[in-house]
């Protein structure tokens, strides 16, 4: 089996990915007051952690890729 | 129904649904001012022409407490009712395993807060009759002082038993090691956005011993880049969802998912979310399309030889393939302590469905339903 190389594809997703993160830091701050939307429930990254429980782990079942937004989740047979 | 004790992939996945630790949340830098109980069943069902496959019926409770002002615990239960076929190679319905058990999965994670940052444990645990599972979590975030940007660290490690009823290997196991990184950045009032990036090692057993010809590398690493935007739409009452991943693994496998979703608030406390998922991965390096031995027939590859050590695998979920989903979410605030939501979702996945390539010829699509009910009541 081949080890596989992070590929330029990766390269430049992790690349346009920090950029555009970083670029916030060249908008004007938002202000302690402007916050209201922001602490909305469904402006929350996990707005429904059950539910997002229930998919992650029907997808991780379903195929071949899975995790990304967790640590220390337990394994399981289904892949 | 012969009650050969297969482990299926939803019911093995199903079986975890209580496992993962609470994520990075954005912007979750306090204390919940309320605890909050949810229960939540959850009905799926998978099947492809001519067999149905897979059904879970599935009860969660999770709760979530704040304690003494700077702390708060969280966990839940599952338990999964998991019934149904699995093909043993490709998409073959001709001797498919079936199967009928129950499963049992719980965490719990206490985190501490600080004027400027969040300090998390956590542990989890499940088990089932041919699979134990015990996972250990620490994570950490730490925000600017205005708050609009926060990093997120953590590590976990998790230590898995297998004992397939069918003898093929006894006392196996598999060890993982997970480590986090990841960035929340306040863009405008009206943006949020998230990266978010994983990285795993594990080493053990990775085959599954229901599938026939399955001897896969004793070593996993997987990576993953997920970033995620949420948009609020003052005028209209609405918020989008946007998520993408990119996952890599030693297997060969490479995947792009992409996530959008639409919160519309409603009169009378009502949310309608229509949301869409778009799938594509890479086969495994090792996995071979239904073209058999022309001596030994299915489900031998060509040139398979037994005792041999060469990685092979006709798991349809190493195929290469496209999938999509769509879903509709209706939820209600009945008043400031109830509130309920229903969700649908369909999910179908085809070979000819994978972009950037052409994806595994030769297999059947699959295809699943979901229902998700939940009750919320807060104190």
């Amino acid at each position: 089996m081949s080890r596989r190389k992070p590929g330029r594809a990766m390269a430049w997703l992790v690349f346009s990915a920090t950029a555009a993160t970083l670029s916030g830091c060249a908008l004007p701050p938002v202000q302690a007051w402007e916050k209201g939307e922001l602490a909305r429930p469904d402006m929350l990254m996990q707005a429904d952690p059950l539910e997002t429980k229930f998919n992650e782990h029907i997808y991780a079942s379903k195929e071949a890729a899975s995790g990304g937004s967790g640590v220390g989740g337990g394994g399981c047979g289904c892949n | 129904m012969d009650k050969i004790r297969n482990t299926p992939p939803a019911g093995k996945a199903l079986l975890a649904a209580a496992m993962l630790l609470p994520g990075v949340a954005a912007h979750a830098e306090t204390p919940p001012e309320r605890a909050a109980v949810s229960v939540k069943y959850l009905y799926y069902k998978e099947d492809q022409p001519g067999l149905d496959r897979i059904k879970v019926h599935s009860p969660a409770v999770s709760v979530l407490a704040p304690i003494a002002g700077e702390w708060s615990i969280a966990g839940s239960v599952t338990m999964d009712d998991v019934s149904g076929a699995s093909p043993r190679y490709h998409t073959a319905i001709s001797g498919a395993s079936r199967m009928d058990d129950l499963r049992k999965a719980g965490d719990v994670s206490v985190t501490r807060y600080f004027p400027r940052g969040t300090v998390s444990v956590g542990a989890a645990f499940s088990t089932e009759h041919d699979y134990r599972s015990r996972a250990l979590s620490l994570q950490g975030t730490y925000a600017s002082e205005d708050k609009n940007t926060t990093w997120a660290l953590g590590i976990g490690g998790s230590d898995d038993s297998i004992n397939p009823v069918n003898n093929i290997v006894t006392d196996e196991g598999r060890q993982t090691v997970n480590v986090l990184a990841g960035v929340t950045q306040v863009l405008t009032p009206l943006d949020v956005a998230q990266l978010t990036f994983t990285h795993s090692r594990g080493h053990g057993y990775y085959s599954d011993p229901y599938k026939l010809v399955d001897n896969r590398p004793r070593e996993r690493n997987q990576s993953t880049a997920l970033m995620q935007w949420n948009h609020r739409f003052v005028d209209y009452g609405g918020t989008s969802r946007l998520s993408y991943r990119y996952y890599r693994d030693n297997f060969g496998v490479s995947a792009h998912t992409l996530g959008a979703e639409y919160v519309q608030s409603l009169a009378n406390g009502w949310t309608v979310t229509p949301s869409v998922r778009l799938y594509s991965q890479r086969a495994a390096d090792f996995y071979f399309d239904p073209v058999y031995d022309a001596r030994l027939g299915a489900p031998f590859p060509p040139g398979y030889v037994f005792g041999g050590s060469a990685f092979s695998s006709a798991d349809q979920r190493l195929s290469g393939f496209g999938a999509v989903t769509v879903g509709f979410k209706v939820a209600r605030q009945i008043d400031r302590d109830w509130s309920v939501d229903l969700k649908l979702e369909r999910y179908e996945q085809r070979g000819s469905w994978r972009v950037f390539g052409s994806g595994s010829p030769g297999l059947d699509p699959m295809r699943a339903v979901s229902v998700q009910l939940g009750v919320t009541r807060l104190w």
